[in-house]
C-alpha cells in the first residue's frame, strides 16, 4: 500500500482510546489500577517486611497505631496488625493476592464464558437453547450463593477460590457473548461473509469474536471488581483463603474484633485499599461502557 | 395571508470538535393553508430547520440567530415554558416512523388525551370524543374502541395515520412533517398524501413537508424550497422549479433522478467541487440478452418460516384451543430465469418475501421446497453455499462491512480464502477491484468508518467483484442512499452490466431505479410472483392489478414533464 | 403468552428436579457428618447405630430418594446441631429476613428509580454526577465492609443506635416483627441500609440507562412536539419504558439480596436464616444445609416465574401477541 495514506488510517481501537481519554476521571482511575497493579506485583520487592515469614514477626508490635517505629527498627506508616506484621506490607500482599484471584477468576470465566456464549450464538437450534437455559439458570442464582457452597463443598485454598469464582460469574460472559454475537450475526457482514462463502471457523473468529469483544472487555472488568469483592466477602466470612496467605478481605476481617476498641486502622487501611481497588476498576469499566453505548452515541 | 415568516435563521451545533452551522441564515414564509415542500438531502439542514420552528433543536445545538414569527408573534427567545403551549397547539409535528414515535406501552386513547390536556384542562369523556373524531377523520374505523388499543396493533400506514391525527387534534395552524411517509409502502404512502392533501385543505392548516423524495414532494406542495449546505438554494412554485430549475444543484437532483432519464442510459451527476452537474457519455449497452438460455434457475422454490413452538405452547394451544402463530410463508411458489448476462428487476413491498428469494438465489437460505440452480448445479448443497459463482451486494452499507477490518482486508478476505489471489499479489489485486468500483485503492488501508455511505456501498461492490462472480444478487443496493449518490452507484452498475457481461438480479422497491437498470422485471406479492415481463411491456401495459395500483401509487413529477 | 407461561413452569419444574440432584450430590460431598454427629472417641458400635439410623450405609441414589420422599411429605429432616426439624428452623427464622430484605429492597426501588431518572434526565448537571458517585460507590464497595464502618460510625462512635440484634418484636399473625415497633426500626434501619446500598446503586444505574435512552428517542421528542410538560412526559412516558426492565431487575434482586443477606446477617448478628447457614456451613449441618438450598431454589424459581408474569402484564406487546 502506498505509504502516504497509511498513517491516515483510524483504527476503531485508536478512536476508542481518544475517546477514552477525553475523561479525565476515567484516565484518573486507570492509572490508580495500573500503579495497584504494579504495587501488588512488586510487593516482594518493595514490601518493608515479608508477612508470610511468621518468624520475622514479633508480638511486642502487635496493634501498634500507624507511625509506631518497630522492632525492626522502621517505621511502620500503616501500622501493625495483631501477629505484629507490618500492614503496609500486608496490605501489598493482600492486593496481589487479591488481584491474583480476580485476574485468574476473570480470565478462566471470560474464556469459557464466551465459548459458551458464541458457540451458542453460531450453534443456534437445539444447542442454543440448551446452553443458554442452563446459563439463564445460573444468572438467576446469586453469585454470592453459589460460590458459598462451591467453598464449602471444594474446601479452602485459592485453586478452589477461583473455580468457585468462575462457575459463580461464567454465565455472565456466556450471556454478554451471547448476546453480542447473535446481535453481529444477524449484521449484514456477517451475511455477507457467509454469501462469500466463508467458512464457519472464520466468520467466528474473525468476525463475531472480535466484534463481541468490547462488550466482553466491559463485562470483564466488571467482572474482575466483583470476583475481587467476593473474594473479599468470603475470606471476611471465613470460607475464602487459608490465613496463612491474607487477603485483602482476610485481614479487614482479622481486624475486626480491634475496631470496637479503637484500633480501627488494622481493618480500615486494608478496607480503603480495596475500595480504591474496586472503584478504580469499575470507573474504568463504566467509561468503556459509555464509550462503547452505539446507542448514545451522536 | 401569511402565518409563519421566517427571517435568516441560524442553528449552530456546539461540539467538541467545534462549531458546526446546520442551518445557515435560511429565510422563507408559509400563508394560511399553504403546503411548502422542504427538499435536501441528508445533512442538508432540512431537519433541524424544522426541529427549529418548533425550539426542539437537540443539544448541544441552538439558534443563535435569526427570527421565527407565527402570526407576528416572535417565538425565537421565547422561554420553554412558553414554546411549549405553542407545541402542539400552534406547531405541530409528525416524524418519519411512527414506529419509534408512538409509545408502545401507552394505548393511543391516553396518548391522544395526553396530547389534548398538555393545552387545558379536558374531562377524560370530552378528550376522548376529540380523539375518536380525529381518527375517524384520519380514515379509522371504529375510533371509539380503537383508543384503547397499542400502538403494535396498527399496521405502519395506520400509526402514521394515528400520529397525523395527534398532529391536527388542537388545530394547529401550522404541521411541520418530517418525512412522515419514507418509512412506508408506495402503495400506503400514495393514500396517505391524497388524504393529507384533503385534510390540509379542509381545515385550512398550512403543512411544511421536509422530504428527501422530490417526487413526493412534487405531487403535494406548491411551493417548494431545495435546501443545500445549510442554505436555501431554490425556491420557487413548485412546476416551476422543476420545469426550469435555477440553482445547478436543484437542476443536479432532478437530472440525478432515475425517472426524469431514458431507463438503460447513465444519470447526471451533481459535483459539489465545481458546483456543476456532470452529464455523462451514454454507455452502449449490450442488447438484451434475455431471449438467452436460462442460466439461473429458480423452480417452485418455497421458504416457510415456521415458529418454533415449545411444548408450553403446544399445551397451551390445546388448552384455549389458540393455534397461536402461524407459519409464514415468505416465498411461496416461485418459479423464474435469468438468462446469462441478463439483469432482472424484482420489485415488491416490504413483506412481499423479494429479500427472502434474493437470499435463496444468493445461496443464504436453503428453500422449503424446490430448487435453485446455476448453470445447471444448485446453488446449495448440504444447507451450505456451493461454489463462489455468485455474490451479492447489501442494502445496508453501513452494516455490511465488518467495522473492524481494514478496506483491503475485507476486498481481499474471500479471495484469499478461495485462492484466487495470494499474499503477494494481494495489494495489487486489492487495488483493481477498488479501482474498478470506482474508488481510491490508496484508501485500501483505511476502515470502514472513515468512508460515506457511497464510497462503503463502492466497497461492498468491490468485495463482491474481487470472488469474480458471474452472477450478482443485489438487495436494494442504492434504497439507502441520497439521490446524488445514488445516481452515481447506477452509472456504476452500467458499467459493470457492460464490461462484465454480468447475470444480475437487482431488488428494489424502487420502481424507477429497476426501471433504469433492467431487462425484465418480475412483481411480487405476498411471496408470489404476480407479473413477469420485458421492463417496458410491464411499465407500458402492466396486466396484473397489483402491479396497476403499485405503477400509479408511484408519485410522478408530473409537472415537470 | 399462556404457551410461554406454561413453558415457564414446566422449565421450573425440570430446573427443580435438577437442583434438588445437584444440590444433594454437592452436600453430600462436603465431609463427614459422623464428625459433626459424635465426639471422636465414640466406640464403633455407636457409630454404626448413627449410620444406620441416618441411612448413611445406603447407596446414595437411596438416600436421595428417601430424602424427596420425606420433602414431599414435608420433612426436610433435622439438624444436626440444633436437633431440631429443620423446617421449624428455617421458618422460625425467616420473618426476620423476609423483613430485612423487603425493607432494603423497596427503599432502594423507591430512593433509586427517581435519582435514577434524575440523573439520566440531566446527566450533566452536578447533581446528577454527585448521584453517579454515589452509585459507583454503592455498586463498588462490598457489603461487609459498608457493614463495618455503619456500626463503627452510627454505634461505636456516635452511638445512635445498637450494633446488633432485632430489638423488641410484636407478633403480627403470630409471626414476631421488628418493623411494628420503635425499638425494632432502631435496630432494622441499619442493616437494611447496608443491604440496600448495593441494589439502591443497580436501581439507580438502570433508571438512570433507561431514561438516558427513552429521552433520546423519538416517543419523547414527539410528545415534546405535542406541547406535554417534561414531568408529564417523565410521569407518563419514561417511568412506563423504564418500568419493564426495572420490574425484571427488581425481581432478581429480590433473589440475590435475599443471598446477600447473608453477608448483612452475620455483620448485624440479625437472627435471620442467612446467619444459620453460614452456621450451618461452618459446622457441617447438612440437612440445614440442604433445605436451606432446595427451599432458596424454589423461591427463586418462583420469583423468575413472577417476573415472566408481571413482564408479560407490562409490555402490552408481549400480552397480546398470541390472542386470538
Amino acid at each position: 500500500m502506498t505509504d502516504a495514506s497509511a498513517p491516515r488510517a483510524i483504527s476503531p481501537f485508536r478512536r476508542f482510546w481518544s475517546r477514552f481519554f477525553e475523561d479525565r476521571i476515567a484516565v484518573a482511575a486507570l492509572i490508580v489500577v495500573i500503579v495497584f497493579a504494579a504495587l501488588a506485583f512488586l510487593a516482594p520487592w518493595i514490601a518493608p517486611q515479608d508477612p508470610y515469614d511468621l518468624a520475622g514477626l514479633s508480638l511486642r508490635d502487635a496493634r501498634r497505631p500507624p507511625g509506631y517505629v518497630g522492632s525492626g527498627g522502621y517505621v511502620h506508616w500503616l501500622g501493625t496488625d495483631a501477629q505484629g506484621r507490618d500492614l503496609l506490607s500486608a496490605i501489598l500482599y493482600g492486593l496481589r493476592v487479591s488481584i491474583q484471584i480476580g485476574i485468574a477468576a476473570g480470565a478462566v470465566a471470560l474464556t469459557i464464558g464466551t465459548t459458551v456464549g458464541i458457540v451458542a450464538a453460531y450453534a443456534r437450534g437445539f444447542t442454543e437453547s440448551v446452553l443458554m437455559r442452563v446459563v439463564d439458570l445460573q444468572l438467576s442464582f446469586p453469585p454470592i450463593l453459589l460460590a458459598l457452597v462451591l467453598v464449602a463443598v471444594l474446601g479452602q485454598g485459592k485453586m478452589q477460590l477461583v473455580v468457585a469464582l468462575v462457575t459463580a460469574q461464567y454465565a455472565y460472559f456466556a450471556r454478554t457473548a451471547y448476546g453480542a454475537a447473535s446481535a453481529e450475526r444477524a449484521k449484514d457482514y456477517v451475511e455477507a461473509a457467509a454469501a462469500t462463502p466463508l467458512s464457519g471457523a472464520r466468520i467466528v473468529f474473525r468476525h463475531l469474536l472480535p466484534n463481541a469483544m468490547p462488550a466482553l472487555i466491559v463485562v470483564a472488568t466488571v467482572q474482575i471488581a466483583y470476583a475481587i469483592a467476593l473474594e473479599a466477602t468470603l475470606s471476611f466470612l471465613g470460607l475464602g483463603l487459608p490465613v496463612t496467605e491474607p487477603s485483602l478481605g482476610m485481614l479487614i476481617s482479622n481486624g475486626v474484633k480491634y475496631m470496637m476498641s479503637g484500633r480501627t486502622w488494622i481493618s480500615v487501611y486494608p478496607g480503603i485499599a480495596l475500595i480504591i481497588l474496586i472503584v478504580a476498576i469499575n470507573l474504568v469499566g463504566d467509561h468503556v461502557r459509555d464509550i462503547l453505548n452505539p446507542r448514545l452515541e451522536k | 395571508m401569511t402565518i409563519l415568516t421566517v427571517d435568516n435563521l441560524v442553528t449552530q451545533f456546539f461540539t467538541r470538535s467545534g462549531v458546526v452551522t446546520a442551518v445557515d441564515g435560511v429565510s422563507f414564509d408559509i400563508k394560511r393553508g399553504e403546503i411548502v415542500g422542504l427538499v435536501g438531502e441528508s445533512g442538508s439542514g432540512k431537519s433541524v430547520t424544522g426541529f427549529s420552528l418548533l425550539g426542539l433543536v437537540d443539544q448541544p445545538g441552538r439558534v443563535t440567530s435569526g427570527s421565527i414569527r407565527l402570526g407576528g408573534e416572535e417565538l425565537v427567545g421565547k422561554s420553554d415554558r412558553d414554546m411549549r403551549a405553542i407545541r402542539g397547539a400552534r406547531i405541530a409535528m409528525v416524524f418519519q416512523d411512527p414506529l419509534m414515535t408512538l409509545n408502545p406501552v401507552i394505548t393511543i386513547g391516553a396518548q391522544m388525551r395526553l396530547a389534548i390536556r398538555a393545552h387545558g384542562a379536558v374531562s377524560r369523556r370530552a378528550a376522548d370524543e376529540r380523539a375518536a373524531e380525529f381518527l375517524t377523520k384520519v380514515g379509522i374505523r371504529e375510533a371509539r374502541a380503537r383508543l384503547s388499543a397499542y400502538p403494535h396493533e396498527f399496521s405502519g400506514g395506520m400509526r402514521q395515520r394515528v400520529a397525523i391525527a395527534i398532529a391536527l387534534l388542537l388545530g394547529s395552524e401550522l404541521i411541520v412533517a418530517d418525512e412522515p411517509t419514507t418509512a412506508l409502502d408506495v402503495s400506503i404512502q400514495a393514500q396517505i398524501l391524497d388524504e393529507v392533501r384533503e385534510l390540509a385543505a379542509e381545515s385550512g392548516t398550512a403543512l411544511l413537508w421536509i422530504s428527501h423524495d422530490l417526487a413526493v414532494v412534487a405531487s403535494l406542495a406548491s411551493r417548494v424550497l431545495v435546501m443545500y449546505r445549510g442554505k436555501i438554494v431554490e425556491t420557487g412554485p413548485t412546476s416551476k422549479v422543476l420545469a426550469a430549475p435555477q440553482h445547478a444543484y436543484t437542476a443536479g437532483l432532478l437530472a440525478s433522478l432515475p425517472a426524469m432519464a431514458t431507463p438503460g442510459t447513465p444519470l447526471s451527476v451533481f459535483r459539489p467541487e465545481t458546483m456543476t452537474v456532470e452529464r455523462p457519455e451514454p454507455v452502449a449497452l449490450p442488447p438484451s440478452p434475455s431471449a438467452g438460455q436460462p442460466f439461473v434457475t429458480v423452480t417452485n422454490a418455497v421458504k416457510h418460516f415456521v415458529p418454533s413452538r415449545t411444548l408450553g405452547d403446544k399445551i397451551a394451544a390445546k388448552i384455549t384451543a389458540n393455534p397461536g402463530q402461524p407459519t409464514v410463508k415468505a416465498v411461496d411458489g416461485v418459479s423464474l430465469t435469468i438468462a446469462k448476462g441478463e439483469t432482472l428487476g424484482l420489485v415488491g413491498e416490504s413483506g412481499s418475501g423479494k429479500s427472502t428469494l434474493g437470499r435463496m438465489i444468493a445461496g443464504i437460505l436453503a428453500p422449503t421446497s424446490g430448487t435453485v440452480t446455476m448453470d445447471g448445479a444448485p446453488v446449495m448443497e448440504g444447507g451450505r453455499k456451493a461454489g463462489t459463482r455468485i455474490q451479492t451486494v447489501f442494502q445496508d452499507p453501513f452494516a455490511s462491512l465488518d467495522p473492524r477490518m481494514r478496506v483491503g482486508d475485507i476486498v481481499a478476505e474471500g479471495p484469499l480464502a478461495h485462492g484466487l489471489t495470494n499474499k503477494s499479489d494481494r495489494v495489487a489485486y486489492v487495488a483493481g477491484h477498488l479501482s474498478r468500483a470506482g474508488l481510491d485503492p490508496g484508501l485500501a488501508t483505511r476502515f470502514p468508518h472513515q468512508f460515506s455511505g457511497g464510497q462503503r456501498q463502492r466497497i461492498a461492490i468491490a468485495r463482491a467483484l474481487a470472488m469474480q462472480p458471474e452472477v450478482l444478487v443485489c438487495d436494494e443496493p442504492v434504497s439507502s442512499l441520497d439521490v446524488s449518490i445514488q445516481a452515481q452507484i447506477i452509472n456504476l452498475f452500467l458499467e459493470l452490466k457492460r464490461d462484465l457481461n454480468l447475470t444480475i438480479l437487482f431488488i428494489s422497491h424502487d420502481l424507477s431505479v429497476v426501471r433504469h437498470l433492467s431487462d425484465r422485471i418480475a412483481i411480487m406479492l405476498n411471496g408470489r410472483i404476480v407479473e413477469e415481463g420485458i421492463t417496458e411491456t410491464v411499465y407500458e401495459t402492466p396486466q396484473d392489478d397489483y402491479t396497476k395500483r403499485l405503477l400509479a401509487a408511484v408519485p410522478k413529477l408530473s409537472a415537470a414533464a | 403468552m399462556t404457551g410461554f407461561l406454561i413453558q415457564r413452569l414446566l422449565q421450573a419444574i425440570v430446573i427443580m428436579a435438577v437442583m434438588s440432584v445437584i444440590v444433594f450430590a454437592g452436600v453430600y460431598a462436603i465431609g463427614n457428618p459422623l464428625e459433626v454427629l459424635l465426639p471422636p472417641e465414640a466406640p464403633q458400635d455407636i457409630r454404626d447405630a448413627v449410620i444406620k439410623r441416618f441411612g448413611l450405609d445406603r447407596p446414595l441414589w437411596e438416600q436421595y430418594g428417601l430424602y424427596i420422599y420425606n420433602l414431599f411429605q414435608g420433612d426436610l429432616g433435622r439438624s444436626y446441631i440444633y436437633n431440631e426439624p429443620v423446617l421449624q428452623l428455617i421458618f422460625g427464622r425467616l420473618p426476620a429476613t423476609i423483613e430485612l430484605v423487603l425493607t432494603s429492597v423497596i427503599g432502594a426501588l423507591v430512593i433509586g428509580v427517581p435519582l435514577g431518572i434524575w440523573a439520566g434526565y440531566r446527566p450533566n448537571a452536578f447533581s446528577s454526577r454527585a448521584i453517579m458517585a454515589v452509585s459507583i460507590l454503592g455498586f463498588s464497595v462490598p457489603t461487609f465492609w459498608i457493614g463495618l464502618i455503619l456500626i463503627l460510625t452510627f454505634a461505636v462512635n456516635l452511638g445512635w443506635l445498637p450494633s446488633g440484634g432485632r430489638g423488641d418484636t410484636v407478633e403480627v399473625l403470630g409471626v414476631a416483627w421488628s418493623v411494628f415497633t420503635l425499638d425494632g426500626w432502631s435496630h432494622l434501619i441499619l442493616p437494611a441500609t447496608n443491604l440496600a446500598l448495593f441494589k439502591l446503586a443497580i436501581m439507580i444505574r438502570l433508571a438512570r440507562a433507561g431514561t438516558r435512552e427513552v429521552m433520546l428517542s423519538d416517543t419523547v421528542k414527539f410528545a415534546r412536539a405535542a406541547g406535554i410538560s417534561e414531568g408529564t412526559i417523565i410521569r407518563r412516558h419514561v417511568l412506563k419504558l423504564i418500568s419493564i426492565p426495572i420490574a425484571t431487575v427488581f425481581g432478581l434482586e429480590l433473589g440475590s439480596t435475599l443471598a446477600f443477606a447473608v453477608v448483612t446477617e452475620t455483620i448485624f448478628a440479625w437472627p435471620g436464616v442467612g446467619k444459620l447457614i453460614i452456621d450451618s456451613i461452618q459446622n457441617l449441618d447438612r440437612p440445614v444445609m440442604m433445605a436451606y438450598l432446595i427451599l432458596t431454589a424454589g423461591l427463586f424459581v418462583t420469583i423468575n416465574l413472577v417476573v415472566d408474569l408481571v413482564y408479560a402484564l407490562l409490555d402490552p406487546r408481549l400480552r397480546r401477541r398470541a390472542a386470538p
